[in-house]
């Protein structure tokens, strides 16, 4: 393996220009505008002004406040289930790993107006309380409603990331610590958690940028003093040329960075791989009863607060008027009639854009990461890196720097204006969703052993029929689960959706979601529409689940 | 240093419907340097495990200094043990982990700092006190594992496979050091190892286990001269085996004895059969043979000699210039009687 062959660099410059076009140029367009005068010339000018104005500087605290209050909250819900899991042996752990998809299939902007209904100022919970004890909890009033919708959705990321952390600590670490006499909780907070900080740190780091990056549940919620929220107002109403957008995107950029990077620095230096080959990890441990009644009980609650959106949004679309009341005054199908009648064009769009999207990521993300793992393809790593860049990158930043890069251009033979496409859209899909795809190609090729391939080429076939007949069956899960992923999470996607959805005829789901629950009478049929995009997400992470576990065995078998 | 009186009586462990443990009973003298010598899966390491409170018995009596400790958990038991994987916390500095055990039992700091020193003065890692467990070699981590036990000052040390995870010289200078540790803090250690060669070289006694089952206790010498059963003869160096009734064993005029003693069978060391061109001194049974193998090994060549219809197994010391025999030789074995010894049971 001695530098690229012509195919191999021919493939890294395709890509190098796709990420170039779509990604870098729009980005770098965006901080550039931000920082130049508008006779050109650096400027801070820009920043000066967005902090003089009292609803910037608000709303700069408030995304702050709202994705660290985010990730506090989460972490309540999530630790104590994660410690569960690990710690003892009992049938909830299934109940708490199906937890763990639940954000996946519901994007937090849908279920945040059943939220409202449920736990309003008058919605059902504080009806009821206020029947009873003549109180009312201000659950869903301003940054608190953000701050709780958010919490319940996204704490998984913890969940998931701290169980498989705790689960790869080696037994012996936590006896030794019994053995010296250390027991309980201080065992916990000394030696468990500690170790399993690495899970906790991505988790918890993920967790901020998606809060502080989040536009749809602000909107819905009618949240508007927060960055998102203003970049999009900003743009929307101000036009392209306002440079406070801009300069909210800047600061969006900046602060998912910083998440990251601290993300990064926490865990520099620290060698954390602790499970020691051939050793066992944490004991799980029979529950004793009172222990049992409290992790019952506290899985129960949350349970019942994450399906509460879903619940919600199940009772809006079948119900009737659903207003002042515990529950609907009355069911009806009508929703999903009127969803049928007028919008069966964003059921078909939104199947259209996210497949082709999610076949443009994996696709990308096989090629990416056979050249980083098997080729040296000078800047490989930064291919890497470029592409999983995008995790940083807000959807409505995302969307600016298109709208703003490719104004006034056309599509050559069409004359058909770029950012009125619907194509812009689906490269907007697959540049954010290409950080997923890679992560599980490159997993799955990590995974595959190099002499397989060697086994392949030493009986006579070229790289190109060994990548054919060998690399991508082998790696078929895992660029299976890359296009499930990504094909989920842009159905739900609404930022850069929202910016770039030019007429009512080319919007997907997601917007028509949006667009439904702006009014009152919209929301019944908003939330059929919701209820629909669940049910294709969750059909689709059924059947991939399903799909995986056949692969999984067979490859067991074979290997 | 506290020294604490071990004693286990008709210990069993189960896991399942699958016995670990049966019926060991055992005394461990206060100071004493002991090994518990097994091959995988003998239970040796669940009743290191079971000593430090990780394993519970389903019957048996647990007794540390004169007390039933059966039902005290792991960390009121103050019995230190050091993992085969040393279980260093990657999140805490050298200091950090030895002054762990101290902080848990509630010491003021200044206690906490001075005995911290004294432990890592005494595996002579001092300067390494602000290291990460990661930035040190396996030895060194190790004798951090160790300094973090010895500093809590428990009653007995617990030793899990202690030198297996080191290349093989480093391996023999950490047993000097463990073994002049020991004397000189003079605390109860017990360890576990699969190493026939670290047991008899560092411990005062060993127990031998297989099965569950404790095959036989006793100092080095006493296993290997006298082995108990088939098990401990065939685990404790190697053996040539010889059934009552067999030729050899009546050429050997060994086979009434035998008899007598209820068929036993008849073990005979290999480093004890000479072997030679013509028949040497008269002190042993010489019988013609033919040399079928030869594995030479550096201070001495193994034979495989066929004698009759048996095969025997013979070391001779190497010296340079020495007469050495090929495959197909004819030759000679010596055999002195008194070297051999019956096994009565059919045990392993």
């Amino acid at each position: 393996m001695r530098g690229a062959t012509p195919g191999q660099l021919a493939v890294g410059l395709l890509i190098a220009a796709f990420l170039l076009a779509f990604l870098a140029v729009p980005i770098a367009t965006v901080i550039y505008v931000a920082f130049t005068e508008p006779g050109g010339g650096f400027t801070l000018s820009h920043f000066e002004s967005f902090f003089h104005l009292a609803l910037m500087r608000e709303s700069f605290w408030n995304s702050l406040y709202v994705a660290a209050a985010s990730v506090v909250f989460a972490t309540l819900i999530a630790v104590p289930l994660a410690y569960f899991t690990v710690r003892f042996r009992f049938r909830g752990a299934l109940i708490i790993q199906t937890l763990g998809v639940l954000p996946l299939i519901m994007p937090p902007f849908v279920g945040a107006v059943a939220m409202q209904l449920i736990f309003g100022r008058s919605g059902s919970v504080n009806l009821l309380l206020g029947d009873w004890f003549g109180i009312s909890l201000p659950i869903m009033q301003g940054l608190n409603g953000v701050i709780f919708v958010e919490a319940l959705h996204y704490f998984p990321f913890i969940l998931m990331n701290l169980v498989v952390a705790m689960g790869n600590i080696d037994a012996s670490m936590e006896e030794s610590a019994q053995n010296l006499g250390a027991s309980g909780w201080r065992l916990f907070r000394r030696i468990v958690f500690p170790l399993a900080m690495p899970g906790y740190v991505a988790g918890a780091s993920l967790v901020f940028v998606k809060v502080f990056d989040d536009l749809g549940t602000p909107l819905v919620l009618n949240v508007t003093n927060m960055l998102a929220p203003q970049a999009y107002l900003r743009i929307t109403s101000m036009g392209i040329e306002d440079p406070i957008g801009y300069v909210i995107s800047v600061l969006m950029i900046g602060f998912s960075l910083f998440a990251l990077w601290a993300s990064a620095l926490a865990l520099r230096g620290r060698d954390y791989a602790t499970l020691q080959r051939g050793g066992s990890s944490l004991a799980a441990r029979a529950l004793k009863p009172w222990q049992a009644a409290l992790a019952y009980g506290w899985i129960g609650l949350v349970l019942l607060l994450v399906l509460s959106p879903h619940l919600g949004i199940l009772l809006l679309s079948l119900g009737t008027v659903w207003s002042f009341s515990v529950v609907p005054d009355g069911f009806t199908l009508q929703h999903y009639a009127t969803v049928f009648q007028d919008s069966p064009r964003m059921i078909g769009n939104t199947l259209l854009y996210c497949g082709l999207a999610a076949l443009i990521d994996v696709v990308l993300a096989t090629a990416i990461a056979y050249l980083i793992l098997r080729t040296r393809l000078p800047l490989r790593r930064t291919l890497d890196f470029t592409a999983s860049a995008a995790l940083a990158i807000p959807g409505v930043v995302l969307a600016i720097g298109y709208l703003r890069t490719f104004r006034g251009v056309e599509i050559p033979f069409s004359g058909e204006l770029v950012t009125a496409s619907w194509l812009l859209i689906v490269i907007a899909y697959s540049i954010r969703r290409l950080p997923y795809a890679l992560r599980s190609c490159m997993a799955a090729l990590q995974q595959l052993h190099v002499s397989l391939e060697e086994a392949a080429e030493s009986l006579g076939a070229g790289k190109r029929r060994t990548i054919r007949r060998i690399v991508v069956p082998l790696m078929m899960g895992g660029i299976l689960a890359g296009f499930v992923t990504s094909f989920m999470t842009a159905a739900v996607e609404l930022s850069a959706t929202i910016m770039l959805t030019t007429s009512q005829n080319l919007a997907p789901m997601s917007y028509g979601i949006y667009l439904y629950m702006q009014s009152a009478a919209g929301r019944g049929p908003g939330a059929a529409l919701g209820v629909l995009a669940v049910a294709i997400v969750a059909l689709g992470t059924y059947l991939s689940h399903r799909f995986m576990r056949s692969r999984a065995v067979d490859l067991d078998r074979q290997l | 240093m506290s020294k604490a009186r071990v004693e286990l009586g008709n210990i069993a462990v189960r896991y399942g419907k699958n016995a670990v443990l049966r019926d060991v009973s055992l005394a461990i003298e206060p100071g004493e340097f002991f090994a518990l010598l097994g091959p995988s899966g003998s239970g040796k390491s669940t009743l290191l495990r079971l000593i430090a409170g990780f394993v519970q018995a389903h019957s048996g009596r647990l007794l540390i200094a004169g007390a039933e400790v059966s039902g005290v958990p792991p960390w009121e038991r103050n019995v230190g043990m050091v993992f085969q994987n040393y279980a260093l916390w990657p999140h805490m500095t050298v200091r950090e982990n030895v002054a762990f055990g101290l902080e848990e039992r509630r010491m003021p700091a200044s206690v906490v700092a001075q005995k911290v020193r004294a432990a890592l003065d005494l595996v002579n890692l001092a300067e390494y006190a602000e290291r990460r467990p990661s930035q040190l070699s396996g030895g060194q981590q190790q004798r951090v594992a160790l300094a973090r036990t010895i500093a809590v000052e428990p009653k007995v040390l617990l030793l899990d496979e202690p030198l297996s995870n080191l290349d093989a010289k480093l391996r023999i200078r950490m047993r000097e050091e463990l073994r002049a540790l020991q004397r000189k803090l003079g605390i109860t250690t017990i360890f576990v190892t699969h190493d026939q060669e670290e047991a008899m070289t560092t411990a005062d006694r060993i127990a031998v286990m297989d099965q569950g089952v404790i095959q036989q206790v006793g100092t080095a010498m006493e296993i290997f001269d006298d082995p108990a059963n088939r098990f401990v003869a065939n685990f404790v160096g190697s053996i040539n085996l010889l059934t009552a009734d067999s030729a050899l064993a009546r050429e050997l005029r060994l086979s009434e004895l035998a008899a007598r003693a209820g068929d036993a069978d008849i073990v005979i060391r290999p480093h004890t059969i000479a072997v030679a061109r013509v028949p040497g001194d008269a002190g042993r049974i010489w019988l013609a043979g033919s040399v079928v193998d030869r594995e030479f090994l550096g201070a001495f060549v193994r034979y495989t000699v066929k004698v009759g219809e048996q095969q025997l197994v013979a070391e001779e010391p190497h010296r340079i210039g020495r007469e050495s025999h090929r495959p197909g030789d004819a030759v000679h074995v010596g055999i002195d009687p008194e070297q051999a010894r019956l096994l009565r049971e059919a045990g392993g």
